[in-house]
């Protein structure tokens, strides 16, 4: 089978047959099991499992990357829940690794080395909204979009808006510090994360951050958001919640060439305007979303721009004539104005559903995450095309155009003979390309397991060992999230042997 | 083992998650085995890795309530409720689902004589309290109920089962409602006498299939509509065409109409008359949303007919009932039914339409006052 076909990725067997540092023990357990013991008598027998049914769900997120067997599961509902958990695996000497609703694609909730996961899907509650202070406190298991839904009546919402946003979690979001197409005008989820109480892998719980505009000391909350669930758990977080603009117009743009768009893109920025929203798709991938969606996207184009203004309604009449005047000059076959919010909202879910889709096409993909810089994209996205074609892998094109964040999707069916060799090869070939364009790994899927072998590509030993001893300072064992994000060299057991700083770092 | 499930058809799901919110036992547990991604995922574990059918895979397939609101939400269109249902019947086959006892019980409801039977000794039962309220049965089962007589050869009126045995007066409504847009009406009673959707629920697609056939046989002496009032029995008579795979069931299920789905189309020949002066709030059963997919007929029909209609914000959320679910899984179908509770009490309306007998049901043993889109529209034209 395609899916299982591709565990057989040798780095990442071993990534998954290797025992954590944090704990040696192999995965047979039963119900005997003292740990499991333990944490059944902490939360309740119920909320902890460790059946094959259950381990077998959690080898897997939404990536192509399959984990080795996990440890005991956990349901934990508090804080306090969490920090039982939390001590038990010191105790025991296991890691913890963090789930949300699985939606991640770099492999980031998948366990390696028998950890113990904590689920936070029951943890869902919006404890508290601040209307004063614009902010909601909510518990990590709650989604995305539900919290918008809830803000609704009030008039708000919360601003990052990932493409899985109607399952992704508040607490996925913060470890991944996710964008999501209106993340241009308002930022990603680092800005919109004031404080974050966490449990740290000691037990010890603490707050980060703050509701002060200007919180004392170091920005921790800063260096949490974004870290992959190596710093600790989440348990509550207080966002921001974004009053909803009082008008939006949605256009969509067509052209026969994705450069057009691409230059398009650059045009509308460079012009002053700020959209909500910038998205471009390219025929293939309009084509698969026409198909399940049936939203009026013209199939014929070479590639369509989805572009959004918020805002009064006098000033985003203006800035939705200028977007079509700049797509025109820049060979815009065709501009269309979302008459109805029906419209429009159809106009979204196909965007948002494209990565499911593909699947019309065929069975597998790999999708990609590198961010290039704006003027870049035109160029960037031919030698993607020019890649794939040689390695004789389809690929598809639908990506943030307005902070060039790329998504290239490579679209294959992994049954077909050394069809996964040519998806990684030309995968990699793409990184390299982006990086090597200005650009940098990630825009918002994450490091987890699939880009560690590519951070060389963009930091310097010095760099990672830098980024080892802050993960080092919350995390002395690589206890949370082990053997995820930083490469194999520059984790926990490496750095506890450089003691001192390099002779050569200080110049 | 060997699931019997088509390897294109496992294959389709990507594994995205988009399905999750969508799925009821996830909302209420927060737990991935009670996913369709999950689900699938076990599928594949057991058809390809040949992981053991244990109890908590079983468990995985058991609670699953089989109203296919994944299949909507899912980009990729995979054929879940047909995966689930094969699922089911290779596992009733090997005797690992589907005790005996269930086998019995869904029996009488292919012969109406042991169904009235059945009806009575329940009724006498209900009568002594002897009930769990929770199945929110009615309060009073009428088994000897006015017969629905033949009004001429335009439509086929399917009665069914345990809908003409305990709801009859549903029936005789969605006739009444025929009649008045200027419909002759044939009643199947025994030419029809159940449509199997409780049995291929549960795994017994052999009983369906007979069922099936039985019926096909009976109606295709001439090509008339057959209208159907219980969307749970629409959705699978409009899936004979897959369960039987032959031209002819392809044809039959062609002429399957849900009640509301056929007089929207007709609209313009109902009588125009006052509108009931009340709020109605529209529960779209699953079989009618995510399946038959012609929910919007619904608000089609009673719109001309009452004051206001409102809609739950609950994305068609499942309410719990599923056919025999509320009964086999009496807790998560409770906490479903309290999500449903919650959006309708949201809206505050005075009656809640449900266009399929479960649901109704269901809702009413939480103390909703359900009522059937059909009895609505007659209440309206009879002025009463």
């Amino acid at each position: 089978m395609a899916r299982s076909a591709l565990k057989s990725l040798q780095s990442l067997k071993d990534l998954a047959g290797r025992a954590s540092r944090s704990g040696g023990r192999p995965a047979d357990e039963t119900a005997s099991d003292p740990l499991i013991g333990e944490l059944r008598a902490a939360l309740s027998p119920d909320r902890v499992r460790s059946d094959g049914a259950q381990k077998a769900l959690m080898k897997k997120d939404a990536s192509v990357f399959e984990g080795g067997v996990s440890g005991p599961l956990c349901y934990p509902e508090s804080t306090a829940e969490v920090q039982a958990i939390m001590k038990l695996a010191e105790k025991y000497d296991r890691g913890v690794v963090p789930r949300g609703a699985g939606t991640g694609l770099a492999g980031g909730a998948i366990p390696l080395g028998a950890p113990i996961v904590i689920a936070a899907t029951k943890m869902n509650h919006i404890l508290e909204v601040d209307l004063d202070n614009r902010i909601a406190w909510v518990e990590p298991g709650v989604i995305n979009l539900d919290l918008t839904k809830h803000l609704a009546p009030m008039g708000f919402h919360f601003a990052p808006d990932p493409s899985s946003q109607q399952v992704c979690t508040i607490g996925g979001n913060v470890a991944n510090n996710s964008g999501g197409p209106h993340c241009l005008a308002y930022g990603v989820t680092n800005a919109h994360v004031v404080a974050l109480e966490v449990v740290l892998p000691s037990g010890e719980v603490t707050v980060l951050g703050g509701l002060d505009a200007e919180p004392l000391g170091y920005d921790l909350r800063g260096a949490f958001v974004g870290s992959e669930g190596t710093l600790g758990f989440t348990t509550k977080v207080a966002v921001t919640i974004t009053p909803n603009a009082p008008d939006v117009r949605t256009l969509l743009l067509s052209f026969d060439t994705v450069r057009d768009a691409a230059n398009t893109v650059s045009a509308i920025i460079a012009a002053g305007i700020v959209p909500a929203a910038l998205e471009v798709m390219d025929q293939r991938i309009t084509q698969a979303v026409e198909a399940y969606v049936g939203a009026g996207y013209p199939t014929d184009a070479g590639a369509v721009l989805l572009a959004e203004v918020d805002g009064l309604a006098d000033g985003i009449k203006i800035d939705a004539e200028r977007i079509g005047d700049i797509g025109r000059q820049h060979g815009a076959t065709n501009v269309r104005q979302a008459e109805t919010d029906h419209e429009r909202a159809l106009l979204w879910k196909g965007r948002k559903t494209a990565f499911g889709a593909i699947a019309q096409i065929a069975p597998d993909y790999y999708l990609h995450d590198t961010v290039v810089p704006r003027s870049k994209l035109a160029d960037v996205l031919e030698q993607i095309y020019e890649i794939a074609d040689r390695h004789d892998v389809l690929v598809m094109n639908v990506f943030h155009a307005g902070d060039g964040n790329l998504h290239p999707l490579l679209v294959f069916d992994g049954r077909e003979e050394g069809k996964l060799d040519a998806v990684h090869a030309a995968g990699a070939e793409i990184v390299t390309a982006s990086v090597a364009a200005g650009g940098v790994l990630s825009g918002e899927h994450g490091i987890g397991v699939e880009k560690q072998a590519y951070m060389d590509l963009m930091f310097t030993d010095d760099d990672m060992d830098h980024q080892a001893r802050l993960r080092r300072a919350f995390d002395p064992v690589c206890r949370a999230n082990p053997g995820k994000v930083l490469p194999m060299g520059h984790s926990c057991a490496d750095i506890a042997a450089l003691r001192s700083v390099p002779a050569d770092v200080w110049g | 083992m060997d699931l019997k499930l088509d390897p294109d058809d496992l294959n389709t799901c990507v594994q995205c998650g988009l399905c999750l919110p969508h799925c009821p036992t996830f909302r209420v547990t927060g737990d991935e085995a009670m996913s369709p991604r999950g689900r699938i995922q076990l599928m594949r574990e057991v058809q390809d890795n040949d992981a053991p059918v244990d109890d908590d895979v079983l468990r995985s397939f058991a609670s699953c309530v089989q109203c296919r609101g994944c299949e909507p939400a899912c980009p990729s269109s995979v054929p879940y409720g047909h995966l689930m249902e094969r699922t089911r019947e290779t596992l009733a086959d090997a005797k690992l689902m589907t005790p005996g006892w269930q086998r019995l019980a869904f029996l009488p409801l292919a012969n109406p004589k042991l169904l009235q039977a059945g009806s009575a000794a329940l009724a006498v039962a209900n009568k002594l309290h002897l009930v769990p309220k929770r199945l929110g049965l009615p309060e009073e089962i009428r088994v000897d109920q006015k017969p629905i007589i033949a009004s001429g050869d335009d439509v086929y009126f399917f009665t069914g089962c345990v809908m003409d045995a305990w709801q009859r007066e549903v029936h005789h409504a969605g006739v009444r409602n025929l009649e008045a847009a200027g419909f002759g009406v044939t009643p199947t009673n025994e030419l029809a006498p159940c449509c199997g959707a409780l049995q291929a629920h549960a795994g017994l697609a052999g009983q369906t299939r007979t069922l099936a056939e039985q019926m096909m046989g009976n109606l295709s002496v001439d090509t008339r509509p057959i209208v159907v009032d219980s969307a749970g029995c629409g959705a699978a008579m409009k899936d004979y065409g897959h369960l039987l795979g032959t031209p002819e069931a392809k044809a039959f299920s062609e002429r399957v109409f849900d009640i509301q789905e056929f007089l929207a189309l007709h609209l313009e020949k109902l009588p125009a008359v006052s509108a009931l002066d009340v709020r109605v709030a529209v529960q779209d059963p699953c079989h009618l949303r995510h399946v038959q997919r012609v929910h919007e007929a619904t608000r089609t029909v009673l719109r001309p007919f009452v004051r206001e209609l409102v809609e739950l914000d609950d994305d068609g959320l499942c309410c719990g009932a599923g056919g025999a679910y509320s009964v086999l899984e009496p807790e998560l179908a409770g906490d479903i039914r309290d999500r449903k509770v919650a959006a309708i009490d949201q809206v505050t309306p005075d009656l809640v339409a449900s266009a399929n007998p479960g649901c109704a049901m269901h809702l009413a043993g939480a103390g909703v006052p359900t009522i059937h889109p059909m009895e609505i529209v007659d209440r309206a034209l009879r002025g009463i």
